[in-house]
């Protein structure tokens, strides 16, 4: 059934109707825990595209030569592979970030959404439809790390990017840079999205 | 001839929500007259924008979300008051008005508003504003009298200096603190007037203070200022009595009035807030679905311990 | 301190529980021009007309014979014509059976009536047979077949017998009228029902809004064995069968048991009368006292003939002294109301209740506060705010597993709701809904 579905179609499914943060409410640890900047959420997001991309390629590439039995600890190996790949090029060339992401680099390796893509597409289709599942599953983690990161970022701290974008005088909200703002901010974009989204399919459902 | 047709019971008792809400605004107004008396304009001007961007919310996401406009259940004024008796008195405005909008947009209407709220809304809101602009929330004023800003003096409350007011401030009020806390008397006005309504039973303002009083002593401090400093009683009276967030049986509400005092006698010296009402009525409105789940009524004519059948 | 039960309301506290208007009021007699008597008046399979338009019927005559193992005959309540026998709007949704007789004023009783005598020295095997012979059945609402109560079946046992007196109901003071006047009789009756079973315990419990009436019936009860006056507690619902045996015993009745099987009968007192009418004079039941109120002109307390109008009794009364707005048979707890006041009174309509349009609002349900009064008001223990939940889910499995066949329908959740829902209407649909599910799975 997947096969039919053109390369467009898996990526944007990826992006919007199966998105991973907002609609299969996965890796929700990182999400919750990074997202106190916008930078920080998109490079998160970013770091874990990669990981996606790749592990999905390989373990579709893979998927006939590893025994069923132990195919999940065949895809951690992979998937930390990769991982760690990230990681010493954060530490490399990206410094900062990698300090303010702290463990959640390493902790990608046990993200379920890098898990649940390997079990559930990777390991049952082939490698160019897995790239662009990954690419499609990364971009759309990206995407909702980044807007819940802005969001909090704005009313947090005034600012997206690291730029002042609220007058001087703004006394910004402490409560969203803390875990608890992080569960609200979280609940009511994931809350939003799905109303816009739900609003749209239905729309398109009564056009049909 | 034209006669109606209904089920039994034909009478009603006269105590509808809209009276029982209206009932805790009557009791709500001697705290929020004393306010006025001892920190002047800005209290009254607080508490009226609090209230009123309460109701508004209230109603503007009734009409856009297509429910009965209810604001006339008074519910969304009890709410609004209360955020704003729980501000401090020269809070500025735009902390009523977002207290306010928490309470009754994300605490009670995201949840299926009035009697779906899981935790107290003003109580939500005064956690929510204490985390985010702590500064604002804790810049304490000595009462001022009518001119609110003619020479404010800061000064710390009873619970971050012990000792430095006497038995008399504290009862009357002349202290720093939010608006609906300082004056005790009026405090104990409004639960004489809820209890004569039966609007309120004792139990709970009567175990949650006893608590904290017991176990103030026990941790070595004066229990009689324990229970007359901070937010304890104005709390134990108005907050942890709400209806929707507090347990359903006798029982239940013995339970979680002790859980409620003890949590407070915790934080107050234990934990890193001089006050620990807000958060220690929250944790216990959370357990209340758990509470009322283990302490059913039991059934006449059943067993008093029902028999578990395959575990 | 008189003991009470768990829960419980106070409906109409303020005013006397709206019996000021009557309580005073003597039973007067009241012999209308026709009646209509229902042969569905007790609960069971109703009666078979045994007369025919035409027929001309004395008093005390059969005219309608028992059906099935609940069944009850149904007694002319005058003399005269029978002008009809055919379908009558009464108070159920489909109309019953009903046979009116046109009153010729003669007052005439049948021959074949056996009076027994004194109720200390009659043969007590004939007692049961005499109360199923009268029709009596349970005066104080329920309309249970009286006889039923005493078939004690095998391995059971009865050592005490309440009479209920306690009128807990809102707005009647028939049973309070009665003990006053008749107090005597009603002892009378108790003593039979105790010897039929030789029972050697009878208490009458009665609330302590009526202390006249306590003392009326200390004063009966006098000298007779075994009987002693118990008052009680006011508050609704006392004279609820269930609350009653706990209070007056200590016993509760396990679910889903009867009275018996807690060696207990509990009877009206209005019942208690009746069943001494049947025992010393051999009567049937055609006549019961029945309180009158509400916005009528003159409220009382009357003795009416079975299958008088509401229409003529409440003319009796001076007519309504405002626009009616509803009318209930019963009190304001757990009254039927009738579709109009062309309805017939049956054995077991104790109250006529005449409210006013502003009374008879219709209250708008709004959101469950959770404020908890309905658990506390429930005298079975149960949460009716739950229930209610389940209701209006549908849930007949859940509904029931959360014991809501123990519902007395009582009424007191639906009074005391800040929030006015519908509890008790939607428990007593939900009941039906579980029996006749249960019904249809024994085939």
């Amino acid at each position: 059934m997947a096969k039919k579905k053109s390369l467009g179609a898996i990526v944007k499914n990826g992006l919007l109707s199966e998105n991973p943060t907002f609609r299969l409410v996965l890796g929700t640890c990182p999400t919750l825990a990074v997202t106190t900047s916008a930078l920080n959420g998109f490079g998160m997001g970013l770091a874990a595209t990669f990981v996606l991309i790749f592990s999905n390629l390989i373990i579709s590439l893979l998927r006939k030569l590893i025994p069923d039995n132990v195919r999940i600890p065949s895809f951690i190996v992979i998937i930390s592979t990769f991982v760690t790949i990230v990681e010493l090029v954060m530490k490399a060339y990206l410094p900062g970030l990698n300090k303010a992401l702290g463990v959640f680099i390493p902790l990608i390796v046990v993200n379920c959404i890098i898990l649940a893509r390997a079990e559930a597409f990777a390991s049952k289709n082939g490698p160019i439809a897995s790239i662009a599942d990954g690419l499609g599953m990364g971009l759309g983690f990206t995407f909702a790390l980044t807007l819940i990161g802005s969001v909090r970022e704005i009313i947090g701290n005034g600012s997206i990017f690291g730029f002042q974008i609220l007058p001087a005088g703004y006394e910004s909200m402490l409560l969203v840079l803390m875990p608890a703002g992080g569960f609200l901010i979280f609940g009511l974009t994931l809350g939003i999205f799905n109303a816009i989204t739900m609003r749209k399919s239905g729309k398109e459902g009564a056009n049909a | 001839m034209n006669l109606f047709l209904s089920s039994a019971p034909h009478v009603h008792s006269p105590q509808t929500t809209r009276v029982l809400m209206r009932n805790v605004l009557i009791a709500l107004a001697p705290c929020a007259g004393a306010a006025i008396w001892y920190f002047g304009y800005s209290a009254l001007i607080l508490m009226a924008i609090a209230t009123a961007t309460a109701v508004f919310a209230e109603l503007i996401w009734q009409m856009l979300t297509g429910q009965k406009v209810r604001i006339d259940d008074l519910s969304a004024a009890v709410t609004g008051l209360l955020v704003g008796l729980n501000l401090q008195p020269q809070a500025p405005w735009w902390l009523a008005v977002i207290g306010s909008l928490f309470a009754i947009i994300i605490v009670k209407c995201l949840f299926g508003g009035l009697g779906d709220n899981f935790m107290n809304p003003a109580l939500a809101a005064r956690g929510v504003l204490l985390a985010s602009w702590p500064v604002r929330m804790t810049s304490w004023v000595l009462p001022t009298g009518w001119n609110s800003y003619a020479d404010a003096v800061t000064g710390a409350t009873p619970l971050a200096s012990p000792g430095s007011f006497t038995l008399k401030d504290l009862l009357l009020g002349n202290i720093p603190g939010t608006m609906g806390e300082v004056c005790k008397v009026a405090i104990l006005v409004g639960l004489l007037f809820l209890l004569v309504t039966k609007t309120i039973s004792w139990r709970i303002p009567v175990c949650v203070v006893a608590t904290t009083f017991v176990f103030s002593w026990l941790f070595g401090n004066d229990p009689v200022v324990s229970i007359l400093s901070g937010g304890l009683l104005f709390a134990a009276v108005f907050m942890a009595t709400d209806y929707v967030t507090c347990p359903m049986t006798d029982k239940g509400q013995y339970i979680y009035a002790v859980g409620v005092g003890l949590l407070i006698a915790v934080i107050r010296n234990f934990g890193n807030y001089p006050e620990g009402a807000t958060y220690a009525i929250l944790l216990m409105n959370i357990a209340t679905p758990l509470i009322d789940r283990f302490t059913k009524n039991r059934v006449y004519g059943h067993e008093r311990k029902v028999k578990k059948e395959n575990g | 301190m008189k003991k009470t039960f768990r829960g419980g309301v106070h409906p109409l506290h303020g005013s006397h529980e709206g019996k000021a208007p009557t309580r005073d009021k003597a039973v007067r007699e009241y012999i209308p021009d026709t009646v209509t008597i229902m042969m569905g008046m007790h609960l069971g399979a109703p009666s078979t007309p045994c007369v025919q338009k035409g027929d001309r019927v004395k008093v005390g005559q059969v005219i309608g014979t028992p059906e099935g193992f609940l069944g009850l005959p149904v007694h002319a309540s005058i003399a005269g014509e029978v002008i009809d026998v055919g379908p009558v709007q009464g108070l159920g949704a489909v109309p019953g059976i009903g046979v009116t007789i046109k009153n010729d004023y003669t007052d005439e009783w049948v021959d074949d009536i056996e009076p027994l005598g004194n109720v200390e020295t009659c043969p007590k095997e004939k007692i049961v047979p005499a109360i199923k012979k009268a029709g009596i059945c349970g005066m104080g609402g329920a309309s249970f077949p009286t006889h039923v109560k005493f078939a004690v079946k095998e391995g059971q046992y009865c050592d005490t017998i309440i009479l209920n007196g306690a009128e807990c109901e809102t707005h009647l003071t028939a049973d309070h009228r009665l003990m006053l006047e008749n107090s005597v009789r009603i002892v009378d009756g108790l003593r039979a029902a105790m010897r039929a079973l030789d029972v050697k315990k009878g208490i009458i419990a009665i609330e302590d809004n009526k202390p006249d009436a306590i003392e009326a019936m200390r004063k009966a009860a006098n000298g007779r064995d075994g009987v002693e006056v118990r008052p009680l507690k006011t508050k609704y619902p006392q004279g609820g069968e269930k609350q009653l045996i706990h209070v007056v015993t200590g016993r509760e009745v396990p679910t889903k048991k009867l009275p018996l099987d807690v060696h207990v009968i509990v009877l009206n007192v209005g019942t208690a009368a009746a069943i001494a009418d049947a025992v010393i004079d051999g009567k049937p039941l055609i006549s019961r006292i029945t309180t009158v109120t509400g916005h009528v002109n003159n409220p009382s307390n009357f003795r009416i003939r079975i299958g008088t109008m509401a229409e003529d009794i409440i003319g009796e009364c001076g007519g309504y002294s405002e626009k009616p707005g509803k009318i209930v048979l019963g009190g304001a707890m757990t009254g039927m109301p009738a579709p109009s006041d062309i309805v017939p009174l049956a054995k077991a309509n104790n109250g006529v209740v005449v409210y006013n349009e502003k009374e008879a609002l219709n209250l708008e349900e709004s959101p469950c506060i959770r404020c908890g009064r309905c658990v506390e008001a429930c005298p079975i223990g149960l949460n009716p705010y739950k229930l209610k939940y389940l209701c209006d889910a549908d849930d007949l499995q859940a509904a029931s597993e959360a014991d809501i066949m123990d519902c007395v329908v009582c009424g007191s959740c639906s009074y005391i709701c800040p929030a006015h829902r519908f509890l008790t209407p939607a428990f007593k649909n939900m009941k039906d809904k579980i029996t006749a599910a249960a019904r249809k799975k024994r085939g």
